[in-house]
């Protein structure tokens, strides 16, 4: 883009450069038409300037094709259009210019050739050589009359020759005659002008040519015009000092005026024709060169305007195209420059409306589509916000929606495993294994709405959903599926257990502790009034049958308080205690019983002290060692686990405590019922031990597992939070389940 | 400017050049081999009377072309430049004085002499030979240059003198043919002495 501009700008720059040239060589020229010796100066300038046009010229072009050839190979929008064009408008313009050129050049190299005719020529040939002839008669003569002058200067005596040559000259109608003697020495001269100066010496070529004893003459053309004959004649003089020297008389005669005149005008006339002639070949090539400059330059220019025509009109194209791209890649905010009102601005103008229309609907598309975002963020925060699970699902039982609930109740983190079928999600995590195989198979056999209380089994106990599904229509077939729902009602559903039973249990401690304190004194009073006045063996029977009651009365007041300590949970009591030395204090009581049974504390070295109530664990280990120990009272080598570890469950810290044994175990229907009251195993059991465990646990937002053990046995896992910061995180993991304990607390 | 990276604009370049400069190329075409030359053989000053004068010898061959344009009747102007510069020790030399003689060599051809006329004061000889006009305009005598009072007494000087083929005064086209030829560049090297005092 950047280089686009570059160009853009060097082009500019390089026409405005051509037109200033041709405008200074066009000034020029209008100068040189005023007066016609400046062109004589200024021919060369202009040229100059215009080779230097041509070149800038040139170099446009150059440019221009070279980016034309380049946008053509890139296949550019429009450049093929432009090469059309510019390939049109330039033929249009090189053939007429081509044949204007031909013709031209034709008539300047003819037409130039015509001025110089032979016969001209011929006739200035002949004019000089007539001229030559008529003078060379006069030079001829004036040769001889100097011969004859010399002839009789030697035989004159050098004293008279003052006078003599002065009468010679006259006679011969010389205009001066001078007598040099040895090295150019004057002897005598005589002129019919007034003698200003000295007579000039004579020239080299005149004393060369007498030194070889020859006559000289000559024909010398005057500065001031006119001609002057000239001759020179070898003289041997007898002077005094140097007899038989050698010397030379010279003369010179002037042209006769008229004749002068006339062999003038030849003698020009002559060679103004030979210049001319001698200037044709220069000016036909100056006409041609010039001519060649004018067309290359019109050429160029007229190339250079095809471009720039061509890029006007190509260029709304262009934009039109950059335009339907832009909307074709989604950008409806573009809108072109109309560049005229004729069709192709209508075009554009037609083009900006559309691209306005489809703005204004891909704006409105935006808002309802906001709006839609708008709201199923909000569902998505409602859905979050529930402490129901909400699984949404393709047809094919794809996974396609999961709130936090859901992820929550099932343990499992859902969010990157959307577009994953529920099958292969559901591998490894027990509890959505067993809620997608129920669902399963519903689905599976048609049934599409329905409500179901399941229970699933998982690694931290077993847990009570209320699970509903429910069938999304859409018109689409591939925008259906099922939406699950579903409650984790197993707190609620033992809260609801517990506070029954602890009504029950308070109302029973009530009802029947009432009436057990006047049975026992009746039975008591009855015993001390009748027992002595009755016979022995009445007496007998009075005694045991009272003491029955008694026993009884106390047994159930023992229930009833039993009763009450389970209704009744007095405040918690936490703080840090070791695990280990409990199990083994309290380990320690059991064995000092007179028993078979055998109890060992398997306890992790180095464990951490829990921060608990210590009375509730307490009261926990009892009932359940007791609990194992009522089971094996009647078996051989009955052995006691108790052992305490440190576990992490979900990133919590928890202290586990297993109670093992190696009795008969759970019975198998009753094992997920264990942790309710009045649910035992042995013959003497209130079947409330485990059920107090199972409360405290819970007190503690711990957890309890009840199983048989492989090798046989039954096994009771209490899991306890650490310290606080494992107790609050357990409690966000289960936050039903520790809303309601809170509550009930 | 990225078109001028492309080895296609160069060659198109090239190509177009030929294209454009070839009438121009056939302009300067048909050159005779028989140059011209110019040289300054020998030069001194002599001081006379108070006035510096000077002598020289010069080699003057005039190209065929010339030659051409002279028997043609084409005027010659032939021009002795002579440069008296002051020599400066830390700065460059001053040309204090400027000399420029010219002869007009001219052939007639009726009289079928060759004219040398000195322009500055319009004296003129004829010779029969262009030899001996060219002979005569190379023996330069006594040419009186600057008196010897117009020089600075406590400086010292160079002379340099040249010769050469002046074209200015020649018509447009002539000058144009002039121009691309260099048979017409007839110019001497500057000969340079030193001044004596």
């Amino acid at each position: 883009m950047a280089t686009r501009k570059i160009n853009k700008i060097v082009y500019g720059f390089l026409g405005i450069a051509g037109i200033v040239l041709s405008f200074i060589a066009l000034l020029l020229l209008s100068e040189t038409a005023k007066n016609s010796e400046n062109f004589d100066q200024l021919a060369t300038t202009i040229l100059l300037i215009n080779i230097a046009c041509l070149i800038v010229l040139f170099i446009l072009l150059i440019g221009n094709l070279t980016e034309l050839y380049r946008d053509y190979r890139a296949n550019i929008p429009g450049s093929k259009l432009k090469a059309r064009m510019v390939a049109m408008f330039s033929g249009l313009v090189i053939i007429p210019l081509c044949v204007v050129f031909y013709f031209s050049m034709q008539f300047i190299n003819r037409g130039i050739d015509t001025w110089f005719n032979v016969e001209v020529e011929e006739g200035f040939d002949d004019a000089l050589a007539l001229s030559r002839t008529a003078l060379e008669t006069q030079m001829r003569d004036h040769l001889v009359a100097t011969e004859n002058v010399a002839n009789e200067l030697r035989n004159t005596d050098t004293r008279q020759l003052i006078f003599r040559l002065g009468a010679l000259r006259q006679n011969i109608g010389a205009s001066e005659i001078t007598l040099f003697g040895r090295n150019s020495q004057i002897l005598a001269t005589s002129s019919n002008q007034e003698v200003n100066s000295l007579p000039e010496s004579p020239t080299d070529e005149v004393i060369m040519q007498t030194r070889q004893n020859l006559p000289f003459v000559s024909l010398d053309p005057k500065g001031e015009g006119g001609y002057e004959i000239r001759t020179a004649i070898p003289l041997l003089l007898n002077e005094p000092n140097s007899p038989d020297s050698m010397g030379l008389l010279r003369a010179r005669f002037f042209v006769p005026e008229r004749i002068a005149r006339m062999a003038d005008t030849v003698d020009s006339s002559s060679s103004d024709y030979k210049r001319i002639l001698f200037l044709r070949e220069p000016l036909k090539r100056t006409f041609s060169l010039t001519l060649t400059i004018v067309l290359m330059i019109s050429l160029l220019a007229s190339i250079s305007g095809a471009f720039f025509l061509s890029r006007r009109l190509v260029s709304p194209i262009q934009d039109l195209v950059a335009g339907t791209k832009a909307v074709a890649k989604g950008n409806f905010d573009m809108q072109i420059t109309v560049p005229s009102r004729d069709e192709i601005g209508f075009l554009i103008s037609s083009f900006n409306d559309m691209t306005k229309g489809l703005s204004l609907a891909r704006k409105q598309a935006s808002l309802s589509q906001a709006q839609v975002e708008e709201e199923r963020t909000k569902l998505e925060i409602i859905l979050a916000s529930l402490s129901t699970g909400v699984i949404s699902l393709e047809t094919d039982l794809k996974l396609r929606t999961a709130n936090k609930a859901a992820e929550s109740i099932l343990s499992i983190d859902l969010k990157k495993q959307y577009g994953k079928n529920l099958s292969d999600i559901a591998k490894g995590h027990s509890l959505l294994e067993q809620l997608f195989d129920i669902a399963k198979k519903r689905i599976d056999k048609g049934d599409v709405k329905w409500r179901e209380q399941i229970v699933l089994r998982g690694e931290i106990g077993r847990r009570v959903l209320l699970c509903e599904c429910t069938a999304i229509k859409s018109d689409k077939s591939d925008e259906g599926g099922f939406v699950i729902v579903f409650d984790d009602i197993t707190a609620l559903q033992q809260a609801q257990r517990d506070a029954a039973w602890g009504e029950v249990a308070r109302r029973l401690a009530h009802e029947i502790k009432n009436p057990l304190t006047p049975i026992q004194l009746s039975a008591e009073r009855m015993r001390r009034k009748y027992l002595n006045k009755m016979s022995r063996k009445d007496g007998a029977i009075m005694d045991r049958a009272t003491h029955t009651i008694v026993q009884q009365v106390e047994a159930m007041k023992e229930m009833v308080n039993a009763f009450s300590d389970y209704a009744r949970a007095p405040d918690m009591d936490i703080h840090l205690f070791g695990i280990t030395s409990l199990i083994n204090e309290i380990a320690d009581l059991y064995r000092s019983k007179e028993s078979d049974i055998k109890i060992i504390v398997e306890a992790e070295a180095n464990l951490p002290e829990i921060m608990a109530d210590s009375g509730r664990v307490r009261q926990m280990l009892h009932n359940l060692i007791r609990n194992s120990t009522e089971i094996l009272e009647f078996q051989d080598l009955g052995i006691i686990t108790i052992s305490a570890t440190l576990v992490n469950n979900e990133g919590i810290d928890f202290i586990s405590i297993s109670v093992n044994d190696n009795g008969h175990g759970f019975a198998s229907e009753s094992i997920e019922k264990v942790f309710d009251p009045y649910v035992t195993s042995k013959p003497k059991g209130t079947g409330l031990g485990l059920a107090i465990v199972k409360k405290l646990v819970e007190e503690h937002i711990g957890r309890i597992e009840a199983e048989n053990l492989p090798e046989g046995g039954a096994s009771i896992t209490i899991l306890l939070p650490l310290n606080e910061v494992a107790r609050e995180a357990a409690m966000a993991l289960i936050p039903t389940k520790s809303e309601n304990r809170k509550t009930q607390a | 400017m990225s078109f001028l990276k492309n080895k296609k604009f160069w060659i198109l370049l090239l190509i177009l050049n030929n294209l454009v400069f070839f009438p121009v190329s056939i302009f300067s075409q048909n050159l005779p081999n028989n140059e011209g030359f110019f040289d300054v053989r020998s030069a001194s000053t002599s001081l006379n009377d108070g006035v510096y004068k000077l002598d020289a010898r010069l080699q003057l061959f005039m190209s065929e072309e010339a030659r051409d344009a002279l028997g043609s009747g084409v005027p010659l102007i032939i021009e002795l430049n002579i440069e008296i510069i002051r020599i400066r020790r830390f700065l460059p030399d001053a040309r204090d004085a400027e000399l420029i003689i010219q002869y007009e060599l001219q052939y007639r051809p009726l009289s079928q002499r060759y004219i040398v006329q000195r322009l500055n004061s319009l004296e003129q000889e004829s010779f029969s030979t262009l030899y001996s006009a060219l002979n005569h305009l190379g023996r330069i005598q006594g040419l009186p240059l600057i008196d010897s009072s117009l020089l600075n007494a406590n400086s010292n000087y160079r002379v340099r003198f040249r010769a050469l083929l002046g074209t200015r005064q020649y018509s447009a086209p002539l000058q144009i043919l002039i121009f691309w030829r260099s048979e017409w560049d007839l110019k001497s090297e500057w000969y340079e002495w030193r001044l004596e005092r």
